[in-house]
């Protein structure tokens, strides 16, 4: 344990978050990393001040932060680095007022929490069909080896058979992309996933699923502008129409929603998964009141081991805050995961508790940009762990050790093996 | 502007602070209706500043349902 105590990317640091950023907000929750050269925001009350205040700190990171990025890409690659960033600095997220409202309130309107419940029924079937698959793939494979079924037991990663497969169907759908064109989605995605990983050679996959996002959403958003249906293409097409969004931001915004929703999924099922499997008595509590259990289950996952560890921001200009000085263009990294275990705002923070209510998280952010899928990847959330606990209450953990991606923004398992039976 | 305030019926709108995130919608929507206190939190300060659907979709748009709106007279809950 002699790492650099400023080094974010350390492997103490990816395996537990909560205690190196926990021992910042305790002590100094307005912290100078100098070397990231970045403001750390860790409590609560500091990071909802300063994602509630767009004026102050600016979303624009990646069209105003010159620095070469964090961490480093190979040499070769700074062009396609160039071009990363020129594709995402037209992101919804990337955008401050006054050009972010009526893009925000363009694509809002499917988002919206009761737009939203209208897609539960689609959710638990996709949920069913992966669980079901999973089974009957164990049932051949013991039928192939001359097994019985004992009792219907078996092992998956949850990574693979749900986490991953289950946003990428539900974009699909959003997307109005047809089957015979899930798996090219799919592949797609696997790449754009590179967007939040640390590897020096990232920016090559990442640019050709950008490259092939774009190339396979272009011929889509002229057929919808002019036969408009119930996808975001759509919706995204008509904002072109009424001069809101260029094409490039159609473009753009669509694999932004795409990737958006994937890895951030994935984490809330696997994350939500190993919380409740290391707390045999409150997933017990689960299984026994599935149906009403799983909302608020679902919003104690967020907040005990949120997807999104920490996201960024810009600042906008000179601002002091608590004595320090912040100033403008200063790099700011703000801390979900340790807010969320801030003991003034949650009792007993460290205590997973399925039945918390209530639970201000700020796994979703807040103000302006609070995120736009909240709501779906709520009932995602509500949906795979209701299945899980209705179908599989003996599950439990296949494994001891648990990898998580090297990523300073992203809390994302490598796999999660479990097993029932 | 005026016409349309004498004919509709009155509201009481509510605002739950435990859940309101300070998104804007309603005040972008609505900015007759709501505005941002100290803390950047959604709050009324004219219940008839904006037509009826205008209110309804402000609700509707909140992220976190945290916007009520019913007919002060009967009491009627309209949303959510």
């Amino acid at each position: 344990m002699s790492h650099d105590p400023e080094d974010l990317f350390a492997p103490e640091v990816i395996a537990d978050p909560y205690r190196y950023f926990g021992h910042l907000r305790d002590t100094d929750p307005i912290h100078w990393n100098a070397r990231s050269e970045l403001w750390v925001i860790t409590g609560y009350d500091d990071l909802v001040w300063l994602v509630r205040h767009p004026e102050l700190f600016s979303s624009a990171v990646i069209h105003s932060d010159q620095r070469p990025p964090y961490p480093p890409i190979d040499p070769a690659d700074r062009g396609l680095f160039d071009e990363v960033r020129h594709f995402r600095a037209d992101q919804l997220v990337e955008q401050d007022r006054p050009a972010h409202p009526p893009m925000r309130e363009a694509v809002h309107e499917y988002f919206t929490p009761v737009a939203m419940e209208t897609w539960r029924p689609f959710v638990r079937a996709a949920v069913a069909e992966l669980l079901e698959a999973r089974h009957s793939a164990l049932d051949a494979r013991h039928s192939a080896l001359g097994a019985r079924r004992s009792g219907g037991g078996g092992r998956m990663d949850v990574l693979e058979a749900v986490a991953a497969p289950l946003p990428v169907r539900i974009i699909a759908e959003m997307m109005g992309v047809p089957n015979e064109d899930r798996e090219h989605l799919r592949g797609l995605a696997d790449k754009l996933l590179y967007i939040n990983r640390g590897e020096p050679d990232r920016m090559r996959p990442l640019m050709e699923g950008i490259r092939g996002m774009m190339a396979y959403v272009e011929p889509k958003v002229g057929l919808r502008a002019d036969h408009p249906r119930n996808d975001f293409i759509s919706v995204l097409a008509a904002a072109e129409k009424d001069g809101v969004f260029t094409r490039h931001q159609v473009l753009v915004n669509t694999a932004l929603l795409l990737f958006a929703g994937h890895e951030t999924t994935m984490n809330l099922i696997c994350n939500g998964t190993l919380a409740l499997l290391r707390h045999p008595e409150q997933w017990a509590k689960l299984c026994a009141d599935p149906v009403n259990l799983a909302r608020l289950a679902t919003e104690e996952c967020l907040r005990y081991d949120p997807p999104v560890k920490s996201t960024q921001r810009i600042a906008a200009t000179d601002v002091e805050r608590h004595g320090k000085q912040i100033k403008k263009g200063d790099r700011i990294r703000w801390i979900m995961a340790s807010a969320n275990r801030d003991p003034r705002i949650f009792p007993d923070p460290d205590r997973f508790d399925v039945s918390r209510s209530p639970n201000p998280h700020v796994s979703f952010g807040s103000g302006i940009h609070y995120c736009l899928g909240a709501s779906l990847a709520r009932i995602e959330g509500q949906e795979v762990f209701r299945a899980l606990a209705e179908r599989l209450p003996d599950l439990r953990l296949d494994t001891d050790r648990f990898e998580y991606q090297p990523s300073i923004q992203f809390r994302s398992l490598k796999s999660l093996p479990v097993a029932w039976g | 502007m005026g016409v349309g305030r004498d004919v509709t019926r009155p509201l009481r709108i509510t605002v739950d602070h435990r859940c309101c995130v300070g998104n804007a919608q309603c005040v972008n929507l609505a900015g007759g209706v709501f505005r941002h206190n100290a803390n950047v939190q959604s709050e009324v300060f004219d219940p008839a500043g904006a037509p009826e659907a205008v209110i309804l979709k402000a609700a509707r748009f909140c992220p976190t349902g945290a916007i009520r709106v019913e007919d002060a007279t009967t009491g009627q809950v309209l949303f959510p």
